[in-house]
């Protein structure tokens, strides 16, 4: 009996432990990272949502942040882009989005390309075999 | 092929447990052929010793077997920065789609096998006359094919995993809003599906906790009870999957969209050991039955009740340890 309850001890420690250490590790993996899928963000693909109530959604790609739109739209006040040359952050509405062959986000094929002037976008289109997209956050 | 230390080990474990499982299997076949028969005092004894070799060594290998699955995707999880497009191991499994899904089947398939063969193995040893062994070395002989195909499947999949293969991600298959997991519950529950999935996830888990628990009480330990609790084990387990994807990993992971139960491991590394709690605990709960099915016989019948209640009260304390981890999780999420 007394062997059956030093067994037990030593199993919930191990379990209060080592859910001690996931729940940090968890907290320091989600900041920084796509509020859709969590994926590390690269700076120059990232796209924002700030919502009504002054919060931040930040999305790594097009796509990701193109899924989230419907479930968020409510509560959106303000959709901001990155210009890939520039990496300049610039709001959806005063950009041009480009669809070509080149792939941005590899694990989302995400194929949405922004800019925030018309020529780098013409010169990405003839470059890449691209074409122009609607901006896909209107609401 | 990806070249590491883990692929080169699992690789290793392959050749070592498919060469060993098909030495074992047919020598377990031919003894379990040769065990009934009338035979002189000097046949038995060398009979004996000859079952007692191949059950040492397939013991060791079954055990080696058992570590073989977390071992499966641990190589897969180390495999993630050579593919491009894979951001967990979902990505991985998209280069061999068939074959890592069968193998996926497989591996429960094959711990389950070889943990309840091993239970039936203790029994029988705790035993004086070995009334077990006949049986013990059938299954063993199944089990031996089981391994190979396993061990086989393993070495294909590593050898043909090529490096910068490109893959879409589990953003484009398991959130999309026609994913299986969210029309079916769907379909039957309505729109407000998440909140009774996880009221129903609830309701099965603490019955089937609740059955274990009178089963113990009470010591009921008949057939016809222990394989209800085991389907009801497998219902169980189906309603804590679809639940964990649609409603706990989303919410575990803060990211409500996101349906991945590889993102799940990634993100919150713990929830591992809730899962390999609940896979214990239900396993557990079959494996009480297969040990009532198979270790009825002679002497074995007598420790059976002692054994019984030994794996429920595991059923029972792992089932408890994963459903507390879930609860300290959502509240303190």
């Amino acid at each position: 009996m007394t062997k059956n309850k030093k067994r037990i001890t030593f199993l919930i420690i191990a379990t209060i432990i080592s859910l001690a250490i996931g729940c940090q590790e968890e907290r320091k993996s989600i900041e920084s990272r796509c509020d859709y899928d969590g994926v590390k963000i690269e700076p120059i693909y990232a796209v924002y949502f700030t919502l009504q109530d002054g919060t931040e959604k930040k999305f790594c790609s097009i796509a990701c942040a193109s899924m989230s739109f419907p479930a968020l739209k409510k509560q959106i006040k303000e959709v901001r882009v990155t210009d890939e040359p520039s990496g300049a952050k610039i709001i959806s509405s005063q950009a041009f989005f480009v669809e070509s062959e080149i792939v941005t986000v590899p694990h989302v094929k995400n194929r949405i390309h922004v800019f925030a002037k018309k020529e780098d976008a013409l010169k990405h289109i003839q470059k890449f075999k691209g074409n122009w997209v609607e901006n896909p956050f209107l609401s | 092929m990806i070249l590491n230390a883990l692929s080169i080990i699992l690789i290793f474990i392959g050749v070592l447990s498919a060469l060993l499982a098909i030495w074992g299997g047919i020598s377990s076949l031919i003894l379990y052929r040769k065990w009934k028969r009338p035979s002189r005092p000097e046949e038995k004894t060398s009979l004996e010793d000859r079952s007692y070799l191949v059950l040492l060594i397939m013991v060791i290998v079954l055990l080696i077997r058992l570590i073989n699955w977390p071992l499966f995707y641990v190589t897969l999880q180390s495999f993630i920065s050579d593919i491009e497009g894979a951001m967990c191991i979902f990505g991985v499994t998209q280069v061999k789609v068939g074959l890592t899904r069968f193998l996926e089947f497989l591996k429960p398939t094959n711990f389950f096998l070889i943990g309840g063969w091993l239970i039936l193995h203790f029994l029988d040893r705790a035993t004086k006359t070995s009334p077990l062994m006949r049986k013990k070395l059938l299954l063993l002989s199944i089990i031996g094919l089981f391994v190979l195909i396993d061990s086989l499947g393993d070495i294909f999949l590593i050898l043909g995993i090529a490096p910068e293969s490109l893959v879409s991600c589990c953003t484009t298959v398991t959130d999309i809003l026609n994913r299986p997991t969210r029309t079916t519950p769907e379909s039957i529950l309505g729109p407000e599906y998440a909140q009774s999935l996880q009221v129903l996830f609830f309701i099965t888990h603490l019955a089937l906790m609740g059955f274990i628990g009178v089963s113990l009480k009470f010591r009921i330990f008949r057939r016809l009870i222990l394989g209800l609790l085991s389907l009801f084990a497998i219902l169980n387990a189906f309603v804590f999957l679809l639940s964990q994807i649609e409603v706990f990993a989303p919410r575990m992971m803060h990211l409500p969209f996101h349906h991945c139960l590889y993102c799940l491991w990634q993100y919150v590394p713990d929830s591992i050991v809730m899962y390999l709690l609940f896979i214990l605990g239900t396993f557990s709960v079959g494996w009480g039955f297969t040990t009532e099915l198979f270790g009825k016989i002679g002497e074995a019948s007598d420790l059976l009740p002692n054994y019984l209640r030994k794996i429920y009260w595991f059923a029972f304390f792992f089932l408890s340890a994963s459903l507390i981890m879930l609860v300290i999780h959502l509240l303190v999420d």
